[in-house]
């Protein structure tokens, strides 16, 4: 018999390949977050929502009922959403584009009021869709096409940590926690603990997920690891930061 | 619906290790993670008419490469699993 590509259940295979890039990270935390739902077994109840930016590609990858809206505002209409139909799970997902520059008063908004929702932002230092753009997570010296010399920390500040500021104005019963695709289980674990969180009505979980771009970082394979597992993890440390019922953890790599 | 991808499965020493041209997009990672580096690039085109990749008798069937694409193009059937 012919062997069906392993492929989450909760996918849509008809449309396969999908639209990202050749080694985009948006396929392996979308395949991640698949794996999550099909072992939560939740995929009737699920609503996702993505945002402007190379997460909106993901509009029909799944098999879920979708919508799709701009600049961050896909988490003020999953909480539109999960307060009218408190029955539903709720997940926003976007890029660091939309969550923590354009976006990140509806993050910040959500997470004071702790609405009980899953915000989850994949994290590739810069806006990947106009063609990579320095963004307020790229890190200093990266060169990106409105940095061509580097950025300068002086100028510009340094890489915005949007998972610690969640997790230092969210109320107790949120959930935060940054996972990386270089750790495709842990990634699994943090997305599956954040739904979790939804389910049992703690509060806001939000999961940052630090993602590959190598059409705008122009890298090859190898240096595609290599920028996630050392460049970037030396600014983003991953692991779960805020816990419901735990005092304030701190990230270890 | 389902669509048939036509995996090109093969037959290894531990694994059956299938690709489907139809969703490599030739983007390597899975290249790079292999901790045995038995996975190179093939004569097969992807999707996108990039090579697509193979694995050869080194491989001890771990399944990094099957977690780490992106497009679910690679599916290990571990040897043993069959046989039961």
């Amino acid at each position: 018999m012919q062997p069906a590509p392993a492929m989450p259940k909760s996918w849509r295979v008809d449309n396969k390949p999908h639209k990202f890039c050749p080694g985009c990270g948006h396929g392996l935390i979308l395949k991640c977050l698949g794996q999550a739902i099909d072992e939560l077994e939740i995929q009737s109840r699920v609503v996702y929502g993505c945002d402007i930016g190379c997460s909106l590609l993901s509009w029909d990858l799944f098999n879920l009922d979708t919508v799709q809206t701009h600049h961050g505002r896909t988490t003020p209409v999953m909480t539109g959403m999960k307060r009218a139909r408190p029955e539903l799970l709720c997940i926003a997902y976007m890029g660091d584009g939309g969550g923590y520059s354009i976006g990140v008063q509806h993050l910040v908004g959500a997470a004071m009021r702790n609405e009980k929702i899953t915000v989850i932002v994949a994290n590739n230092t810069q806006y990947a869709m106009t063609g990579g753009q320095m963004a307020p997570t790229t890190l200093p010296g990266q060169k990106t096409e409105t940095c061509p010399y580097g950025r300068d920390p002086g100028a510009t500040g340094l890489p915005f940590q949007g998972a610690e500021m969640i997790s230092a104005i969210a109320p107790d019963g949120a959930y935060v926690a940054r996972g990386s695709i270089s750790h495709l289980t842990q990634l699994t674990g943090f997305l599956k603990k954040a739904l979790k969180n939804q389910i049992d009505g703690h509060g806001f979980s939000l999961v940052e997920a630090l993602s590959a771009c190598p059409t705008n970082w122009r890298t090859d394979a190898a240096r595609t690891w290599e920028f996630i597992e050392k460049d970037m993890a030396g600014y983003f440390k991953r692991g779960e930061i805020k816990i419901p019922g735990q005092k304030e953890a701190t990230a270890n790599a | 619906m389902t669509l048939d991808f036509n995996g090109r499965t093969l037959e290894l020493e531990k694994a059956f290790w299938t690709l489907f041209p139809g969703l490599c997009k030739g983007c390597g990672l899975c290249v790079e993670k292999c901790p045995v580096d038995c996975i190179d690039w093939s004569d097969v085109l992807g999707v996108y008419g990039t090579p697509s990749v193979e694995a050869d008798n080194r491989c001890i069937a771990c399944g990094i490469c099957q977690n780490v694409c992106p497009d679910c193009a690679i599916r290990i059937d571990k040897r043993k699993k069959l046989i039961n």
